[in-house]
């Protein structure tokens, strides 16, 4: 009975397993060209002259320009990291679409994966509860009074 | 068999709503209020300060200045670092900004109260053609250095035109100014960065 409950989540697990272990692989295969980092760094930050639109999206100047300066920095051979903390250090945090991990902009973060855990731990109480309160049975008087009812 | 006599008035009919004794005036005062805020709005606006001489933050003010180079408006090279010793207000601008046209006569009168050798003003080019440039100058007058150099405006990160930086005749970045400047507004940051 209870491998039968568990058994569609075993068969989960070498799924995924193995969707991880190809997807890891894939990305492993060929890495990035230049012109890509490119654009995966300027996919991350804000274009700083439009409203809601990446470095990536917009052919505004300074954009264009931010671009320019990340394929510079990225045929230097800096990391994706360094090139980040470039464009930071010349407009300020709120360059970067996606919050830093760390500091008070790493709560962004922190705090659905808390969310998460506590409405999953929450579920898990409620459903234990549910299953050890004790089942109702009819007694000696409920069927009394249910012959009764009947007229029998 | 008698029939029934048609009358006009059926006797459903709702009798009509008798006047109130009491006359509101909700649409009166409503109009007052509303009235009250835009002249409120109107008082602050026409009484605040003009949006020019605009301290805004930046990373890189108390830090060494990026280095700007590359060709000016004669064709040789203009640098920033040519420039040290004295104070050097940066300015990105471009010729089809309207605010960096409005301010344009104020850089001109600064750059006429104040000797090349104390402070000098600093044109960087914001995306535009040099022949245009050329052409504004001509007309508009302004005697500095103007420099194209395209990595300068990530450089400093700037975000839009018209933007300046004050720096010290060290070299440090001391002041970042966006949008407009006005003659009056940089003697004034230049006597504060200078303790006078």
């Amino acid at each position: 009975m209870i491998v039968r409950r568990w058994l569609p989540y075993l068969l989960l697990v070498p799924v995924l397993g193995m969707a991880l272990f190809v997807g890891a692989r894939s990305s492993d295969s060929a890495p990035p060209t230049p012109a890509q980092r490119t654009s995966r760094i300027a996919a991350q930050v804000r274009c700083p002259t439009c409203e809601g639109l990446s470095a990536a999206e917009s052919e505004a100047p300074a954009s264009v320009a931010i671009r320019r300066e990340i394929r510079r920095r990225v045929d230097a051979g800096q990391p994706d990291q360094e090139v980040r903390a470039f464009l930071v250090g010349r407009y300020g945090r709120d360059i970067l679409l996606t919050p830093e991990g760390s500091g008070v902009a790493g709560l962004v973060w922190a705090l659905p994966v808390a969310g998460l855990v506590l409405a999953a731990g929450g579920l898990v109480v409620t459903f234990r509860r549910r299953n050890a309160a004790p089942r109702r049975t009819a007694t000696a008087e409920d069927r009394r009074l249910v012959e009764q009812a009947l007229g029998r | 068999m008698t029939a029934t006599p048609l009358t006009t008035e059926s006797p459903m009919t709702p009798a009509a709503p008798a006047p109130s004794e009491r006359p509101r005036h909700t649409a009166r005062w409503a109009a007052l209020a509303v009235g009250a805020v835009i002249a409120l709005l109107v008082g602050v606006l026409a009484t605040r300060p003009p949006a020019s001489d605009v301290v805004a933050p930046s990373p890189i003010l108390g830090q060494p200045a990026p280095e700007i180079e590359g060709p000016g408006l004669d064709g040789t090279t203009v640098r920033l670092s040519d420039l040290r010793g004295r104070w050097v207000l940066v300015n990105f601008f471009a010729t089809w900004c309207i605010p960096c046209v409005r301010e344009h006569p104020e850089l001109v009168r600064f750059s006429e109260r104040h000797p090349a050798e104390e402070a000098v003003v600093l044109a960087v080019v914001y995306d535009d053609q040099p022949s245009d440039v050329a052409k504004f100058f001509a007309v508009r007058g302004g005697s500095w250095p103007v420099v194209d150099d395209a990595g300068a405006k990530v450089d400093f990160g700037v975000r839009g035109v018209p933007e300046s930086f004050l720096v010290g005749p060290d070299g440090i970045v001391r002041t970042r100014l966006v949008g407009g400047v006005t003659a009056e507004g940089l003697d004034r940051l230049l006597r504060k960065a200078e303790g006078r």
